[in-house]
């Protein structure tokens, strides 16, 4: 592994050993000099520039970026929607379940959205504060409001008016959930509030909180009185030092992604940040746990259907979210993947499916159960980068 | 006889090459590096040279304004400042954790290379079958192992070894043991490899020369398995000082290492010029440590 | 050394100064590889055991060398039991087959590691000294990989002389070198054998190498040893067809017992009655018994027919020379004789004599007194092919 000077003895520092060092330092300046090529120029882009042509009209083809177990799998005795989609339109999908994290997602497309590229993608489905920053950088073609009727007449309420996409010109809800507290009710009794999770001395150890930076600081910002909707960089600090506080008390055990479900059941921990679905899911397994609504709210999010730039099968990504929209289509997917519908007309188009789910807040929710619900303010990229990295500092312990 | 010998080992002819095929010669041993050399050359070093500018980036800079080359050299003052505890802790995890694969994979590969006889290959195969499965469902499975009511942490209890309310999960024990667990394998190929090749003659000319078993371990048999030892702690070391995903799965906060930071740094917080910096920071702590120890192991004098 | 050959024929309960093996058995798995062996090695004997390849001679230096536990049996050095001796307290040093020299350790600190193992104080000169013995002084530095085969072999031995052990264990020490320098090695070790005076049991299949070697032959086969003796003892005298074949070469021809006469047995040989003294006859000589008759093929003299040979005795007539090869020194011929068995005989090239062709008539005679007589129930081609064995 180490370089071993194999030089014939005898000629002292020969020419060839000052011809090595000539080379190793003329590499080394070389190389600083064109270090400066390597920099990064802004990344954003205008979509009203940078698309393709789009293809759909002579290839009826789709290529979908989704969650993994985000759809109704096809089984030998019935189709699936998908299989429905391309029945009634001859489009065929590709459809992959490569997303399994925002943050993640985001650094595998960023070279290529940034630079004006194409990903080979002509739908994908990411959470609205990723879904929020792509649009702000121009990465995400809009859609044509006449193609997706479905879309404008049935979206349900409380996904409307978003901050980010006033109109839904550039995205749809695939599905959305609540986050909100769970806990297994074999091991204790119940928890009302965010602010009794992370301070209340029984629970010490024995909780996780999300590593969604959005979700865990939305409750905190409640906890300490603020809106997490709108809020200051003060705020933000006495919200950032209360959970500090929890961490180094050593109340947290974890900031998770969906692992949390099974350290749940498994009584690793009693009580939890978590996700609506996930928690539907569990209780198929495991009747103990609960969801609570805790004192403070429920945020609700939503994962959206983005066309980026450069995709070629646009016209198709149109017919998709339309087909989506279709109340019964919507019904047969909310039926398997539990999260909340957001398509009105939905519950009615259910209650052929299973009627056991219609009455289920945790997938359609009354507008009374969605009154109290909170999102997170759009940040831009440099509040983005300072609450982000102080959140992980502190999760870093 | 001896004159014999000696005309045997010094009788080098000089037989000089027939000049006009060298130059010839020379050129082929480039062209034979040319592919490889390319591949290193765009897979291998632009990248590296993209994370060195990275790292000395503007600091104000942003994925929405781009961010320019700026010598920005405080990025890395900056990045020791603030992480240099994970920083410290991967390393001392990763030293752990590579001491402890170190004693339990010598005495597997001694076992599979000595004792294993005509099963050696299927122990062979059982060492590489967790690679089998995903390293990420590997580790969850650690979780299920080590669960606050598993029997394991039961045990532990029963025997007084952790606390009544006292648990594995999110310790420090059960990211070094999942890092062991995970990394066994380089540990073990490596040692078998150098031990599997020594004579066992050798073992029984030591015992013949008066070494008692353990004398015999430390005079030959550690020795000649050296260059194993070398390549499997480094193997093992170094993948497992920049692993997340034990720390991630089986660790709390508390224990997060800098493969964690690095990676929010990334993906999370979209901090290039910092990850970047921590990256080249942990790039070369590593390098000047593997230097000095292949020095030190003195591994080119073996053999 | 006839004592030696009987000593274990005597119980072994009383002190013997040398190497006593009693009844010393191997069982593998499957086979035994040495059954119920006797064995004395006087000290200070360059002994030798001899034989084909899988005959148990290497599993008998083993278990003398600690690395084999015996099946049942007692080993005793200088009348102490050294049976479960651990390898690492016993008086025993071994030269390995390949040497097995520590390839990571250089020459000097190779043949230092016994001494060091023993805490000796002075290493350094009695290292020097032993290099100087076997003439490795100036390569004290080296690592085994950057000698010779020779200097290696040379390297082991000092490795393991230096310890002065009571019995020096050589596993076909030389198996690994070409002809030339094995010949070479061998007079050295011997040479070295005289000069330090020690106890060397040496095992070979190599036959001209145990002759050339040893004081005492043992000739192993099959797990037992079949004779034991000098090397010209053996050579002249084979009790059995086994030492008769895998030691040099022997005609065997097939007659039958005609009984006794003063101190020879008559044995009618296709027709031709041959004496054969008593001490060489190995049957238990009844008349009208079965039995070989071996005569050296260098011991059988051929001539024109009816021409008067000079050594009487058993002289047979109607042979007819079916193949002659010359080999300079001698000349080997195969002549077939009336009862279709081809006898071989090595002719002395003295030049008094013309030589015969193939397809001459001739006549062929030995002395008595060179012939042996062996039993008939043992195989006539046992111990042939020894080359093939070996390799």
């Amino acid at each position: 592994m180490v370089g071993r000077n194999t030089g014939s003895a005898g000629a002292g520092p020969s020419r060839r050993t000052f011809l090595k060092a000539g080379g190793v330092a003329a590499f080394g300046v070389g190389s600083l000099a064109v270090l400066p090529l390597f920099g990064s120029p802004s990344q954003v882009q205008d979509p009203a520039k940078c698309f393709a042509d789009d293809l759909s009209s002579t290839q009826k083809k789709l290529v979908v970026s989704n969650w993994p177990a985000y759809i109704d799998p096809a089984t030998k005795k019935q189709k699936n929607t998908l299989q429905d989609f391309e029945a009634a339109t001859g489009v065929s999908v590709d459809y992959t379940d490569d997303v399994s994290d925002n943050a993640e997602f985001f650094a595998k497309v960023r070279n290529q959205l940034g630079g004006c590229e194409p990903i080979g993608r002509d739908l994908m489905v990411l959470t609205d504060w990723m879904a929020a920053k792509m649009i702000g950088l121009g990465w995400v073609q809009p859609i044509d409001a006449d193609k997706v009727p479905n879309l404008h007449k049935n979206l349900i309420k409380p996904l409307q008016g978003r901050s980010w996409d006033k109109d839904r010109n550039f995205s749809a809800p695939w599905q959305s959930g609540l986050t909100g507290i769970a806990y297994n009710s074999k091991l204790i009794k119940g928890v009302g509030s965010f602010q009794e999770l992370i301070t209340k001395p029984e629970l010490k150890g024995k909780i996780t909180l999300l590593s969604e930076m959005r979700d865990t600081m939305a409750f905190m910002l409640k906890v300490v009185g603020a809106d997490p909707d709108k809020f200051t960089d003060a705020e933000w600090e006495k919200a950032i030092e209360e959970l500090h506080k929890a961490v180094r008390a050593g109340q947290v055990r974890a900031f998770t992604g969906n692992e949390y479900i099974q350290d749940l059941t498994a009584g690793n921990i009693v009580a939890c940040e978590a996700w609506s679905g996930d928690v539907i899911q569990a209780q198929y397994d495991n009747p103990n746990i609960k969801f609570v609504v805790p004192e403070e709210g429920l945020s609700l999010w939503s994962d959206n259907m983005l066309v980026p730039n450069k995709a070629t099968h646009e016209g198709n990504a149109e017919k998709w979210i339309d087909y989506y929209y279709e109340p019964e289509v919507a019904a047969k997917l909310a039926a398997w993947v539990n999260y909340i519908c957001p398509v009105e007309g939905a519950r009615d188009e259910m209650v052929k499916i299973d009627d056991t789910l219609v009455d289920n807040p945790l997938i359609f929710p009354s507008e009374e159960d969605l009154k109290n619900t909170f999102d997170f303010m759009v940040l831009d990229e440099k509040q983005s980068q300072k609450y982000e990295g102080e959140f992980s500092d502190v999760t870093g312990g | 006889m001896t004159a014999a010998v000696v005309a045997e080992t010094t009788g080098a002819s000089p037989h000089p090459e027939p000049q006009e095929h060298s130059p010839k010669r020379k050129l082929t041993g480039y062209w034979l590096l040319l592919p490889g050399g390319l591949w290193l050359i765009v897979f291998f070093v632009l990248p590296l040279y993209s994370l060195v500018a990275t790292s000395l980036y503007d600091p104000d800079g942003s994925v929405l304004q781009g961010y320019d080359m700026t010598w920005a050299f405080s990025n890395y003052w900056h990045a020791l400042q603030d992480y240099w505890s994970p920083l410290v802790r991967s390393l001392v995890y990763g030293a752990v954790a590579t001491f402890i694969c170190l004693v339990l994979g010598y005495l597997l590969a001694y076992a599979i290379a000595f004792k294993s006889g005509r099963w050696k290959n299927l122990m062979l195969v059982l060492v590489i079958a967790p690679f089998f499965t995903s390293f990420l469902v590997r580790t969850l499975s650690w979780k299920l192992l080590l669960r606050d009511d598993g029997f394991i942490v039961n045990t532990l209890q029963f025997l007084h070894i952790v606390g009544a309310d006292g648990r594995l999960l999110a310790t420090p024990v059960a990211v070094i043991a999942g890092l062991v667990y995970n990394f066994l394998p380089f540990m073990v190929l490596p040692l078998f490899a150098s031990i599997d090749k020594i004579d066992h003659r050798l073992i029984e000319a030591s015992s013949d020369l008066y070494s008692r078993p353990a004398v015999g371990f430390f005079k030959v048999t550690w020795p000649l398995s050296l260059p194993g030892v070398v390549s499997g702690t480094l193997l093992t070391f170094i993948p497992a000082v920049g692993d997340y995903i034990n720390a991630q799965l089986l660790g709390s906060p508390k224990q997060r290492m800098i493969g964690n930071v690095i990676q929010d740094l990334f993906t999370k917080a979209n901090d290039y010029p910092a990850a970047g910096a921590l990256s080249v920071i942990l790039m070369l702590l590593i390098l000047v440590m593997v230097l000095f120890y292949v020095r030190r192991a003195g591994t080119e004098d073996l053999l | 050394m006839s004592q030696v050959a009987e000593a274990p024929t005597r119980s072994g309960v009383e002190s013997y100064e040398g190497l006593r093996l009693r009844s010393l058995t191997k069982q593998f798995a499957a086979f035994t590889a040495v059954k119920s062996l006797d064995l004395d090695v006087p000290t200070g004997s360059f002994f030798a055991l001899l034989g084909p390849s899988g005959c148990g001679k290497t599993t008998t230096l083993r278990m003398v060398a600690g690395l084999e536990t015996p099946t049942s049996g007692t080993i005793t050095l200088s009348g102490k039991d050294i049976t479960w001796e651990k390898p690492y307290r016993r008086p025993v040093n071994t030269v390995f087959q390949n040497y097995a020299l520590f390839p990571h350790l250089d020459i000097y600190e190779n043949v230092a590691f016994g001494l060091r193992r023993r805490k000796s104080k002075e290493v350094d000169k009695a290292v020097r000294e032993m290099l100087d013995l076997v003439e490795l002084d100036t390569q004290a530095r080296k690592k085994p990989a950057q000698l010779s085969g020779g200097q290696q072999q040379r390297v082991a031995l000092a490795r393991a002389l230096i310890n002065s052990p009571e019995v020096l264990l050589l596993d076909e020490p030389l198996g690994a070198l070409d002809l030339k320098l094995r010949r070479a090695m061998q007079i050295e070790i011997k040479r070295i054998q005289t000069e330090v005076g020690l106890t060397f049991v040496h095992v070979t299949h190599d036959q001209e190498e145990a002759m050339t070697m040893a004081d005492t032959i043992a000739v192993m086969n099959a797990g037992v040893i079949e004779q034991m003796g000098a090397p010209a003892e053996l050579y002249d005298n084979p009790q059995t067809t086994f030492v008769a074949n895998f030691l040099g070469q022997s005609n065997l021809i097939e007659g039958t017992v005609r009984g006794r006469e003063g101190d020879v047995v008559k044995v009618d040989m296709q027709g031709t009655i041959a004496s054969i003294p008593t001490e060489r006859a190995h049957v238990s000589g009844t008349d009208g018994e079965l039995g070989w008759v071996g005569i050296r093929p260098e011991k059988v003299l051929i001539a024109e027919v009816g021409e008067s040979l000079d050594a009487p005795g058993s002289s047979i007539p109607g042979g007819v020379v079916s193949d002659v090869s010359f080999v300079g020194v001698s000349t080997q011929y195969l002549v077939r004789m009336p009862w279709g068995q081809e006898i071989q005989v090595f002719e002395q090239n003295t030049g008094r004599r013309r030589l015969f062709r193939q397809g001459e008539s001739v006549d062929i005679s030995w002395r008595p007194e060179y012939s042996f007589l062996l039993d008939h129930n043992q195989d006539a081609t046992a111990g042939v092919d020894k080359e093939d064995a070996a390799s």
